[in-house]
Order: C-alpha cells, then structure tokens, then sequence
C-alpha cells in the first residue's frame, strides 16, 4: 500500500506557519504569563519561600550576632542575608506546575499545541525566575528596613538580587529535569532534600577559616561555598572582581549543566 | 481524499511489550471512524502516535497529508485532540483557557477571543465561562476539553474514549456534537470508543483492534450483513454448559456456535425457529436455562466472531430477552 502523495499546501492557510523565533517567542510569553497567573492565583504556594528565608535571617541575627562580634565579624547581618537569599530563590516549588500539567493531561494539551516544545520549557522557566527575583526582592527589603548595611551600595544590591535569582534559576534545573523526567510530584518535591548537603556542607554559618577538619573539604569542592562567596563579597566586602567573577563563572557552569539535563528530559518526555 | 493512512504503523515499549503490531489504517476525508476494541487493545496507543505525542517505533502514517514523524509540526496545525483523560488546567477559567489554546494554536488574540466565545456557547458552558475549571463538573470539564479541541477550527478531530465516565445524558450531548461537526462542518473525526453503541451510531466506517492488531474493518452495515445469521444466545446456571454444546451442536440450520463463561452463543439461519427449537431441545433433555435471546446481529456479535470474546459492559447493554424459559 502506497502512501498519498501529498503536499503541505493541503493545511489551512489562515494559521501561519509558527516555525519562527518570533512565533515561539510569543509561544514562550503566553506560557510563561500563565505560569504567573497560576502564582497569583495560588498565594500559600509562594508564602513558604519568603517566610523561611526572613525566619532564618531573624533567628540567626539575634542568637548569634554577639558571637559573631567577639569573632571579629562586624557585619553579621552582610554575612547572613546571602544564605537568606539562597534560601529564598531555590524555594523547592520548581518544576512543581509542570508536575502538575504533566499528572493532569495538561502537559499532553499543551504538547499537542503548535507551538515549539521548547517554549514549553522556556516559558515555565523565565516565570520562575521572575517568581524568584520577587522573593529575593522582598526579602533583601526587609533585612534593610531592618539595618542591614550594604557595602556595595543600591548598585550592589541589585547586582547581589540579579546574581541570587541567575542561582535560583540554575537550581531550578534540577526541579524541572526530575519533574519532566518522572512525572511525579512528590519525586519533584524531594529535590528540597538535594539542596541540604549543598547548603550546610558550605561557608553558611561561619567563614572558611573557621572551618575545620571534613566540613572545611567539603565546603571546599561545594559550588555553593563560591556562590555566597560571590554574593557575600557585595554585601560585605565592596566589589572584588575575583569573587563576583568567579560566584557568575560557578552559576554559569551549574546552570548549564541542569538546564541541558532539563531539556534533554523534556526530549525524552516527547519522544 | 485521505485524511489518514498509515502503513505497518508500530509501537513496542521497552521491554518487547508490543502495544500495537503494525497496523495499516485508511480513513477518508469528512469520515468518522471509529475504532473499537477493549481496554488494553492499543487504541489509544494509536491515538498519541497518530497525534504525534509518541513516535511509533516502525511504520508510517500520514494525517491529513502530513507525516507524523516528519512533519508534526504541521499535523499538530491541522488537527483538535480530545484525549481520555480531559487535560486541563484546573486554576484557569474555561475561558482563559480557550484563549490560550487559540493563541498557542496561531490565532490571533483578538480572532482567540472570539473563537473562545463561540466554542463556550456551542458547548453550553458560556454561563460558567468566567469561573476556574477545578468548580466545574466531569461533564462540563469533558466539553470544554471538546471546545478547547475545536477552538482553531481543526480539518481532523481525534476523540479518545470522548464519552468514558458520562452519564447518559452528557453522552448523548457529545454524539450530537460529533454528528454535527461532521455532518455540517464537514470534519473528519476519528474516535476510538470500547462502546459498541457509539461505534454503531456514530461511525461512517470501524475498525476493530485487539492485542494490537486490527481484526476485521468495514462500515458497520457490512460488518453486521458479513455475519449472515440470527443470533440466540442462552445462559445457564452452574451446570448445563457442556450437555447443551453437545445437543445443539448437532440442531439443524445453525452455523456456529461460541461457548462463553456461562453462556452459548448461537450463529443461526432463523432465529425465531431456531429459539424455539433451542428451548424444546433443552427442556427435553433436563437441561436448566437463564436467559434466552434472539436478535439480528450487532457489532458485539461482529466483535465477538472476530476476536472470540465480548467487549466489557456488551452483556448489559443486549435486548430483553425470555428469562427462565427452561
């Protein structure tokens, strides 16, 4: 049996072609205002990932600043608000709304849609990272409204929000990879646990040098120990190219490996 | 013109589980044709390869002149998909969603507007419009999922299972629907359905599948005159099953007969003759009897000569019959 011969002028003329960058730009758009909505429209889902953070910059400001003061730390708060901030943009919801579109039959619609599958992808991501420069916005304010001072200044600050939400975006790779991978919520969900080695085995409660013994190894190979450094460099130290320019280098390579994995397990899904 | 053909078209998952066997399909332009088989038949495995969501793993198949391998992207323009389990976003209202799909689908916002509207009214949920879909009802939800298929005004529709889970009312709603797009809009809707009934009403031309392979296709008026008999089927208690094989096997004017659990199906040449002639011969012999029916062919007795087995629910849904006549 041999196969109709057929051309591509057989479909519909009205329906342009959505085979351009500008088409799957818009595509990415539409996707990415609909995962803001579902944010706006779900407020006890965000609530989590400011409270902690600002519950945690709070508690250990006041057990521990007297400490931190014999020590010879004398911006405890500087020190302090980079891991609040990184608590604030890994937050452990990525990937959480596709899971959710992939168990409901959502995923399929959307897949059966002309637009570019990337998109589908690209748009859950540029939402996320707008989701995490809000939190990491928020919780920066309140720690200056409560007296944190910055070395850097407004400028830094800024840079610091920028550089904290680029992480959150990298480490919402791997939310995104197991989401699209396994289709399983609660698999998504137990990345948060991922984020424990590399968020205690690090610089979070005190400098490298008073590291001692396996913690000090550990938090040497940890990339999160160059990414507070980065950011401790602006709130703390004025602007050390060395520290920022290596802080960007780690979030580069680290988003490039969990983005490539996500989109290898997008692939994978829509094979 | 074909809508659709496929040649040796085949799914294996990993592991060697051969969901579908290479099967060879054609469906002509402005046909609804359905396709029949139980759970587990690899419908709508076919489906998810025809609609470019799983790449089949040998064959070929073109949908509405497109390659689904080669040329998704034109296939996904061209058709609406309504699957099993209606996919939508619960947070949404059922118009936003309409919208999105129009604009994913390349319309514009303004002709994405409109044609959200329009599907609203034409589906009956224009009065819930504006509220989230997570309020709505499965029936509801089971229409706007057909709206959201239809909203970029597809040249093919594929419905997986479209009325699964519907009351009898919402079933009845959906048929309509299907016979009105296809009658008035000229759309070719290919459906797959474990519901002889649906199959029967609504389909131009069928297919049945089973363990991936399709058994027997044809309109449904051929595939019925194809069994040329009457059809009495008998049930019986515990006991009584093989005596009666054995008497009936030698009754006059019947050309085959197909033991099931607790029951004889019998292919006959006069049915009204023969029903009574069952009934002398059984009682005769001792033999106690359930339920004794006659009837012309239907698809579950084409369904039943072509795979050997009834599909699920097909008991229920047979005519009355004499009950107890032993």
């Amino acid at each position: 049996m041999a196969l109709a011969e057929t051309t591509a002028t057989a479909t519909r003329e009205a329906l342009p072609a959505w085979n351009t960058w500008r088409q799957a730009l818009r595509a990415t758009m539409l996707l990415s205002a609909r995962e803001v909505r579902l944010a706006v429209r779900t407020p006890a889902y965000l609530l989590p990932n400011l409270i902690v953070p600002i519950f945690f910059y709070f508690i250990m400001l006041g057990s521990l600043k007297g400490f931190a003061s014999q020590a010879g730390l004398a911006n405890w708060e500087g020190f302090l608000l980079p891991m609040s901030l990184i608590f604030a943009v890994q937050g452990g919801s990525a990937g959480l709304n596709m899971v959710s579109d992939i168990e409901s039959g959502y995923f399929d619609k959307l897949l059966l849609t002309p637009a570019s599958r990337m998109s589908l992808l690209v748009g859950a991501m540029a939402a996320d990272f707008f989701r995490i420069m809000a939190q990491a916005t928020i919780v920066l304010l309140v720690a200056v409204v409560a007296g944190l001072h910055f070395e850097t200044g407004i400028l830094g600050a800024i840079v610091m929000v920028i550089l904290a939400s680029c992480f959150g975006l990298a480490y919402s790779g791997i939310g995104f990879t197991v989401a699209l991978k396994t289709g399983n919520a609660q698999a998504t969900q137990s990345m948060w646990f991922l984020f424990m080695p590399f968020m205690f085995l690090t610089t979070m409660f005190a400098p490298k040098e008073a590291l001692s013994g396996w913690l000090s190894t550990a938090a040497t190979v940890n990339p999160m120990t160059y990414v507070l450094q980065g950011l401790r460099s602006l709130s703390m130290e004025g602007w050390d190219a060395g520290d920022i320019g290596t802080s960007i280098l780690t979030i580069f390579v680290w988003a490039s490996i969990s983005i490539s994995m996500a989109f290898l397990a997008l692939r994978g899904r829509v094979r | 013109m074909l809508a659709l053909e496929t040649e040796r078209l085949r799914k294996e998952y990993d592991g060697g589980i051969v969901a579908v066997a290479g099967i060879d399909l054609q469906v002509e332009e402005g046909q609804v044709f359905a396709f029949l088989g139980p759970n587990g038949a690899g419908k709508t495995t076919t489906v998810r390869m025809l609609t470019t969501l799983l790449r089949p793993t040998s064959g070929r198949a073109t949908v509405v002149g497109f390659d689904v391998y080669k040329q998704q992207h034109d296939v996904r323009r061209s058709i609406g998909v309504a699957l099993q389990e209606a996919g939508l976003d619960a947070l949404a209202t059922g118009r936003e969603l309409l919208e999105l799909q129009g604009k994913l689908c390349g319309l514009g916002a303004a002709e994405s507007r409109r044609r959200a509207g329009e599907m609203l009214e034409l589906v009956g949920l224009i009065d819930a419009a504006d509220r989230q879909v997570k309020t709505y009802s499965g029936g509801m939800k089971r229409r706007l999922d057909l709206a959201s298929a239809l909203v970029h005004e597809p040249r093919m529709l594929f419905l997986d299972e479209p009325t699964e889970g519907l009351d009898p009312a919402s079933r009845q709603a959906v048929w309509q629907e299907v016979q009105r797009l296809n009658k008035q809009m000229g759309m070719t809707v290919f459906l797959t359905t474990h519901y002889l009934e649906e199959a029967d009403r609504l389909a131009d031309r069928l297919a049945i599948i089973d363990h991936g392979n399709i058994v027997v296709e044809g309109t449904p008026a051929e595939l019925k005159a194809s069994i040329g008999a009457d059809v009495v089927s008998v049930t019986f208690g515990d006991s009584g099953l093989d005596a009666a094989r054995t008497l009936l096997a030698e009754m006059p004017g019947l050309r085959e007969m197909r033991p099931e659990a607790n029951s004889l199906t019998l292919f006959v040449d006069n049915g009204t003759q023969a029903v009574a002639q069952v009934i002398r011969m059984l009682d005769a012999a001792g033999i106690e009897m359930g339920h004794v029916t006659v009837s012309h062919p239907s698809l579950d007795e084409v369904f039943l000569q072509a795979t050997g087995s009834r599909l699920e629910g097909a008991e229920a849904a047979r005519g009355g019959g004499i009950d107890g006549a032993g």
